[in-house]
This record gives structure tokens, sequence and C-alpha cells, in this order.
């Protein structure tokens, strides 16, 4: 159960913090304190599986390289358990040489990275003139033939396509409803001792200006006096009605 | 100690110029040999220290420099804040690493040897400048080839490629085939 914990909590430095499956390997060959000359294949790959398990668990993402590595793994492992046979011509081959000169060269340049970063760790603290002044000068300097590559090239269209794009510009036309326009319509709808609905007067699927419009006229003429309405309870329907001094008073 | 003609000349000449001098360019300058230059730099270097200075005369990218001691990094890096780029990832790191050393190459021979995906590891690297594109392989595909600038060189504070760490041992390692490799067992009091 110790052994589960452990297991658990150590897969959990995730396939994130490798550098591929080459950099997994290695940190398994250091934990389990195994020379890079005498690899027990079938060990690795179990324990290089187990991670590659554990991490589909966790839902990580398993980078393709991992899945390539843990196939070349397996395939490894399942030749050296078989007994080599005479006939198949491969038994000079050492299935681990291969991976051994991968890891080989793989942990020199690793090293070398380090070395890069120790360096990289003093050069920034040293400050040169010639150099740094003219490197990150804010100004703008003129590019000399020769000096922009193809890169530059692209960088500067990548910027260009980035901009935003300039949206096609649409006019919207306005309908001009007037509220005088409105009541010359209505004094037509509202008739005298008939009752109409405000669903009714605006229409079926009308356009949010014609239902504003129509509202408002319907408010100026309740001012006026022109028209009663009712409305039995929020948001039903409204209800017209005429009222004599329509008449009257136009 | 005071400073002779030439070595002031030298060191003139280094901090005026707009980009770094080299041992040739600072012959024909001040009409002298190689050997009379050097020495002119060391003594540039005797007074700046004897005399506590904040600088020194180094070499870098194949040019003679006046660099600044570390110690006031933090000082003058307010300067330049906002402007000086990040430091690199593992990944461009090991990247830069595989490019140095076995330049020109591309992008296939990178990945084969760091086993994962380099795409934007390179990307970053051209994006700065410290690697470029050299050319291609007349191979099928004829892929591109990557090689390194002297903003790597001046980056990692190297004078010029001979002085990358451990470059002969690196050198013979990548043009060795796997079973010479094998046979040399050049790594075997390598890390355990």
């Amino acid at each position: 159960m110790k052994e589960l914990t452990v297991l658990n909590s150590s897969c959990r430095i995730e396939l994130d913090a490798f550098e591929g499956p080459l950099d997994l390997l290695l940190y398994l060959l250091r934990r389990d304190e195994i020379d890079i000359y005498d690899i027990p294949v079938a060990h690795v790959a179990d324990q290089f599986l187990k991670y590659i398990r554990r991490a589909r668990e966790l839902d990580l993402n398993v980078a393709s390289e991992y899945l390539l590595m843990a196939a070349t793994l397996t395939k490894m492992k399942s030749k050296a358990l078989l007994p080599t046979s005479r006939f198949d011509g491969e038994e000079n081959i050492d299935p681990g040489a291969e991976l051994r000169c991968q890891l080989i060269l793989y942990r020199t340049f690793r090293e070398i990275a380090e070395e890069l970063q120790r360096s990289e760790e003093v050069w920034t603290e040293i400050f040169t003139s010639p150099g740094e002044r003219e490197r990150w000068s804010t100004d703008s300097f003129e590019i000399e033939p020769g000096q922009a590559s193809l890169l530059d090239l692209l960088e500067a269209l990548n910027s260009l396509s980035e901009k935003e794009p300039e949206l096609p510009s649409q006019k919207i036309q306005r309908t001009l409803l007037t509220i005088s326009e409105c009541i010359n319509a209505l004094e037509k709808k509202i008739i005298f001792g008939k009752t109409i609905s405000f669903r009714d007067i605006i229409g079926p699927e009308p356009a949010r200006s014609r239902i504003v419009s129509y509202f408002i006229t319907i408010l100026e003429l309740i001012r006026r006096g022109w028209i009663s309405c009712h409305q039995a309870y929020p948001f039903s329907e409204i209800e017209l009605q005429r009222t004599e001094r329509w008449s009257v008073d136009s | 100690m005071i400073l002779d003609r030439l070595a002031r000349e030298v060191e003139a000449l280094i901090f005026a110029s707009d980009g770094s001098l080299s041992i040739q360019e600072l012959c024909e300058y001040t009409g002298s040999g190689e050997d009379s230059i050097h020495q002119a730099l060391d003594r540039i270097n005797k007074v700046f220290l004897d005399q506590q200075h904040a600088l020194t005369v180094i070499e870098v990218a194949g040019g003679f420099r006046i660099a600044t001691d570390r110690e006031f990094g933090d000082v003058v890096s307010q300067l330049f804040e906002g402007r000086k780029p990040g430091k690199l990832s593992r990944a461009a790191l090991e990247t830069m690493a595989v490019i140095a050393y076995s330049q020109p190459c591309t992008r296939a021979a990178i990945e084969s040897i760091r086993g994962v995906n380099c795409d934007s590891a390179i990307r970053t690297l051209l994006e700065r400048d410290m690697i470029k594109i050299s050319g291609r392989m007349e191979t099928p595909g004829r892929p591109l080839l990557y090689s390194t600038t002297l903003v790597f060189l001046e980056y990692f504070g190297l004078a010029d490629l001979d002085h990358l760490p451990r470059f002969d041992e690196i050198e013979e390692l990548l043009g060795m085939s796997s079973s010479e490799m094998e046979e040399r067992d050049l790594f075997g009091t390598g890390e355990k």
C-alpha cells in the first residue's frame, strides 16, 4: 500500500516536467541506480509504461514521442524475454544498443545545456560595450540590405495580418415613423364603439421601431384623452377604445 | 601603473567602436602586432583591476569589448528593463546545445537526439536571433539547415565556437557510429 502511494506521488511529477521520453528514461535510470551500460530492459520498460499509464489516468496529454518510446521498450522487452533464434538474422544486434547510444548522446547534450544555462546565468549579469546599447536600443534603426531574413519578413507579414481587420461598414437605413403618421394610421383602425388590442395595431412580427413608435403614439393619444385603455394585469393585452374627444378635437 | 600610448589607443578604440573589434582590426588601427595588442589588453585589465574599476576588457564573439563586472548586474539591468528578453527554457537550451555542436543541422537531426519535437524551441531561437537558417540540405525534401549566430556567442559569453564546453569530446562523439560508441566506452565513468 505504501509503495502504491509512493508510486502515485512520484508519477505526479507529471510528464510536463520532462523534456521528452529520453529525459524520463534517464530519470528512471538514475532513480533506480541503473548503469546506462547495463539496462535491465524488462524492468525499465515496466517503469516507463507505469508512468505513461498513470499520466493517462490523470488525463494528461501524452505526447506521441512517449507512446513511440513505450512501444519501442515493449518490443525490446519481448525480444529480451524470447529465446534468441539463430535463424532470424538479428541475433547479433543487441536491441538495447541503439537506445543506449541515444541515451548517452542525449545525456551529453543535456549536460551541455546545463552548462549553457550556467553561462547564461553569468552573462545576463554582464553588460558589454559595444553590445547591449546597440542591441536593445528603443530607437528604430535602418535595416541594411542583407540584414533582414526571411523570418523577419514572415514576422512582419504576421503582425500585419494580426491587426484588427476593418469591419465592412454597413449603412443602416432608419425607417422613420412619426407620431403624426401613426395617428393618421390609427384614425382608421380605432373605430368608435369598437375595442382593438395593441397587438392588432402593430400587426404580426413588427419591427422594434414600429412597436416603439406606436406605443409612444398610444401614450400621446391617452394624454390627449382621445382614447381610453385597459389592461387586465401586467403584460396582458392592452385594449384600446376611441373616446368622443378624438372627433371633437381633430 | 601608468598606461602606455598603445594601451590607451586600444582602450579608446574599443570604447568608441560601434561593433566589437577583432584582434586584426586592433592591429590595423594601431599599427602594432598581435602580441603587443594582447600585452596592451593585459595592461588595461591590470589597471582596471588595481584601481577597482567596474570594467574589464573581454573577448566575446570574435571581438573585444569592455564589460561590466557581474557584481553590478542588478544595477545595470535597470537600464534595459523591459527590453532585455527573458532566460531560455530547458527545451530551448537543449536545442541550442545540439545545434551548436552539430551545425549546420536539420530539425530531424535535432529531434533524433532530443527524442522530442523541437518546433517551438527552434522558433524561439530563431526569433531571438540565436540561430539562423543557413541553407538547405540536398536530400529529399531539402530540409532547412540551422546554424548559430554571433548573438549566440554573445549571449553565452563565448569567444568563438571552439570555446564551446567539451568541444573536442562531443565532436568525436557525434562522429561516431553507435557501435564505435559502445566500444569506446567513453562514458563508463559517467553518471550512474
